[in-house]
C-alpha cells in the first residue's frame, strides 16, 4: 500500500506544480489566440522576485512576499501586452513564436543581470517546515501549499469564467471578439487585463514552488516545456484540459519514477506523444484549422 | 500537375523546360558563392576562418530546416533532434562499435532520415501550434535521453574524441571538406524546391484545403519534406562533428531548434539563400556580440522584436517590398 501512497501524493505534488505553470498560458490562449513563449520568464521572476523578497536568513517574510511577486510579474504582463502582444493579435503563428521568443531572450538576460548566475534558494516557510506522515509515509509537509494553492488558482479561475462579469467577457472574447467589442466593450483593455492575469498565474506559480526548487536562470526554459505539454495535452485554451493533463503527466512522471528511474523524465513526452497520437488536437481542445 | 493551372501564379516552370538564362545566372551566383568562400577558407586568419566553417555547417542547418519553414509553412521545433542525432551517430558509432568517421557519415544521414520519419509520422497529423509544439516535445525527449542515459551517451559531458582522420583533423582542410559537403547538399536541396514536389509542397502552404480538393496526399508530401529535412538536418549535424569532434545533449536543447528558424526568419524565410545569408550574420553576428557585450541575448532579443514587428520579411525583403510576389515571380517568369 505504501507505494499508493507515493504515487497519489506525488502525482498530486507533480501536477499541482505542472497546473499552477499552465494555467496563466492555457488562459492566454483561450481568450487571445496568443501562445506565449515568454511564460516561463514570468513564472521565474516570480520565483526571482521571491528570492529577493525573503531574503537568505527567514522564511516569515514568505506569505506576503509571493503576493507582491505576483502581483509584480502581472504588472511585467500588462507593460508586455500594451507594448508588444497587442501587435501581434491574429498574426501568424510564427510571429507570435517569434516575437515571444525575443521577449524570452530579453528577460532571461535581464533576470541574469539583475540576479547573477548562482543559484538561489528560498526557505521553506516554518509553519510548513519538516514532514507530515500519512500511512507510514513521509511526505513534505510544504506539498500541501503547493497543492493547495494550485486547487485554489483551478477553482478561483472556475468561478471567475462563470460567475464574474470579467469572466464572461473573457468567455464572449473567445467565442465572437466583434460582437463583444461592438456591444460597447474595451477588447483592448480586455485584453490587457487576461494577460496580466495570466502573467500573474505564472508568478505566483513561480513564487510558490521557489521554496522547492534551485531558482537560477534557465527555469524559464525548463518550466516552459512542461507548460505547453500540460497545455497542449489538455487542447489549447481549456482550464479543465489543463487540469486533467496534469494529473495525467503528472501520473506519468511518478509512476516512471517508481517503476523506471532512469527514463522516468522520458514518460511526460512520451505521453504527450502517444495522446496527441490519438487526439491531435489535445483532450478538451478544438481541431485547429 | 496540370491541375495546378487554376492558379496562374504556379503555372510555367514544373511542365515548361526551365529557361536557359536562368539556370545560368543560378550556377554563376553558385559558382561566386562557393568559390568565395573557399577563397575565404585559404587565406583568411585560421580563427577567423574557424568561424566561417562553423556559419556553413550552420547554413546548411537553417537551408535544411528552411524546407519546412518556408517552402512547407510548417514551424517545427524538432531539427535540433535530428541535428543532434547527425552528430551522435558518429561519435557514439565510433565510441561504441569502432566506426571510422566516413561509416558514421555515411550512416548518420540515414538515421536522421529514419527518426525524421517517426517523427513526422505522428507529428504531421497535428497542424499548426500542436505541430510545432509537439516537435518540441520530441526534441526534448531526445535532450533527455542524451541527459540521462550516461552510460551510452556520456550524459551532460557527451561524447568526444579524436573521430577524423588525420587530414580532415587539419583545420584548412576540414574547413574545405565542410563547404563541399555543404554546397553539394544546398543543390540537391534547390532541386527539391525546384522539382514538382517543390512547387506542390508550396502550393499546400498556400491553400492547403484546395490542394486537398484536387486530391493530393498532403500528409505524404509533407511527410517527405520532413524526411528530406531530417535527412541534411543529420549532414548538418556530422558537420558539426567535423568542426568540434564531439557531441553533447545541448545540441538537442529545444532552443537550438530555434536557432536555424531564427537563421531562416533574419535572412528572409522566403527565398532559398535567405537562411544561408541567416546563418552568416546570425554565428558571425553572435561571435562579435559575445565579445563586445555579456549582454548578446538582450540584443539579439531586441532586434529580433523589432524584425519581428517592423520586418515581418526579413533582411531579403529589405530588398523587395513584396518578397511573396517577388518569389512567385521568380518562378514564374525567367530571368526575373
Amino acid at each position: 500500500m505504501d507505494t499508493v501512497v507515493i504515487e497519489v501524493s506525488g502525482t498530486l505534488s507533480a501536477a499541482s506544480s505542472l497546473f499552477l505553470a499552465s494555467a496563466g498560458l492555457t488562459l492566454i490562449f483561450g481568450a487571445m489566440r496568443v501562445i506565449n513563449l515568454a511564460h516561463g520568464s514570468f513564472y521565474m521572476f516570480g520565483a526571482f522576485l521571491t528570492t529577493s523578497l525573503v531574503g537568505f536568513a527567514t522564511g516569515a517574510r514568505f506569505w506576503w512576499a509571493v503576493p507582491v511577486a505576483a502581483l509584480a510579474v502581472a504588472l511585467i504582463g500588462a507593460g508586455v501586452e500594451l507594448g508588444v502582444i497587442r501587435h501581434i493579435y491574429g498574426k501568424e503563428h510564427l510571429t507570435q513564436l517569434l516575437a515571444t521568443y525575443a521577449l524570452f531572450l530579453i528577460f532571461a538576460d535581464l533576470a541574469l543581470r539583475i540576479w547573477g548566475a548562482e543559484s538561489r534558494a528560498v526557505p521553506v516557510p516554518k509553519s510548513f517546515f519538516g514532514s507530515i506522515e500519512i500511512a507510514g509515509e513521509q511526505i513534505p509537509k510544504y506539498n500541501l501549499v503547493i497543492v493547495g494553492t494550485a486547487i485554489a488558482v483551478g477553482v478561483g479561475l472556475w468561478l471567475l469564467l462563470k460567475l464574474t462579469t470579467l469572466g464572461w467577457r473573457i468567455r464572449a472574447a473567445v467565442d465572437d471578439p466583434e460582437s463583444l467589442e461592438a456591444s460597447g466593450v474595451n477588447l483592448q483593455l480586455l485584453f490587457t487585463v487576461v494577460f496580466a492575469l495570466g502573467a500573474l498565474l505564472a508568478g505566483l506559480g513561480g513564487a510558490v514552488i521557489s521554496p522547492q526548487i534551485a531558482v537560477t536562470p534557465g527555469i524559464d526554459g525548463s518550466i516552459i516545456v512542461g507548460a505547453f505539454i500540460v497545455t497542449v495535452v489538455g487542447g489549447l485554451g481549456s482550464i479543465l484540459g489543463a487540469a486533467v493533463a496534469a494529473l495525467l503527466i503528472g501520473a506519468s512522471e511518478t509512476a516512471g519514477t517508481l517503476a523506471a528511474p532512469d527514463w522516468a523524465s522520458t514518460f511526460p513526452y512520451i505521453a504527450m506523444i502517444a495522446i496527441l497520437a490519438v487526439r491531435p488536437w489535445g483532450l478538451f481542445g478544438q481541431p485547429e484549422r | 500537375m496540370a491541375a495546378l493551372t487554376h492558379d496562374e501564379r504556379l503555372v510555367p516552370s514544373a511542365g515548361t523546360p526551365r529557361p536557359r538564362l536562368k539556370s545560368f545566372g543560378v550556377a554563376a551566383l553558385a559558382v561566386v558563392i562557393v568559390g568565395g568562400l573557399a577563397l575565404a577558407g585559404a587565406f583568411l586568419p585560421l580563427s577567423t576562418a574557424l568561424d566561417v566553417r562553423n556559419a556553413i555547417g550552420l547554413a546548411l542547418f537553417a537551408v535544411a530546416t528552411n524546407l519546412l519553414l518556408g517552402y512547407g509553412g510548417l514551424v517545427s521545433f524538432g531539427q535540433a533532434a535530428l541535428y543532434g542525432i547527425g552528430a551522435y551517430t558518429v561519435m557514439l558509432g565510433w565510441q561504441h562499435w569502432g566506426w571510422s568517421f566516413w561509416t558514421g557519415f555515411v550512416v548518420a544521414p540515414l538515421v536522421g532520415a529514419a527518426a525524421a520519419a517517426a517523427i513526422g509520422v505522428i507529428a504531421l497529423r497535428t497542424r499548426q501550434l500542436y505541430f510545432a509544439l509537439l516537435t518540441l516535445a520530441f526534441t526534448q525527449l531526445a535532450f533527455t535521453l542524451a541527459h540521462q542515459q550516461f552510460e551510452f551517451t556520456g550524459g551532460d559531458n557527451g561524447v568526444f574524441g579524436e573521430v577524423l582522420p588525420a587530414w580532415l583533423a587539419d583545420e584548412r582542410q576540414g574547413y574545405m571538406f565542410t563547404l563541399g559537403v555543404a554546397a553539394i547538399s544546398c543543390f540537391l536541396l534547390w532541386r527539391v524546391v525546384t522539382s514538382p514536389f517543390g512547387l506542390t509542397l508550396r502550393a499546400i502552404r498556400e491553400n492547403r484545403d484546395r490542394m486537398e480538393a484536387l486530391g493530393v496526399n498532403v500528409y505524404l508530401h509533407q511527410l517527405v519534406a520532413f524526411v528530406i529535412s531530417g535527412f541534411f538536418c543529420a549532414v548538418a549535424g556530422v558537420l558539426f562533428v567535423v568542426h568540434t569532434q564531439s557531441a553533447y545533449p545541448q545540441l538537442l536543447e529545444w532552443t537550438k531548434s530555434g536557432e536555424p528558424i531564427l537563421m531562416a526568419v533574419i535572412g528572409g524565410m522566403f527565398s532559398f539563400l535567405g537562411p544561408v545569408v541567416g546563418a552568416f550574420v546570425y554565428t558571425l553576428g553572435q561571435q562579435e556580440l559575445v565579445q563586445q557585450t555579456e549582454s548578446w541575448k538582450l540584443v539579439l532579443g531586441v532586434i529580433l522584436l523589432a524584425i519581428v514587428l517592423l520586418r515581418p520579411d526579413g533582411l531579403a525583403g529589405l530588398v523587395s517590398a513584396r518578397p511573396w510576389r517577388r518569389l512567385r515571380r521568380s518562378e514564374t517568369e525567367p530571368g526575373a
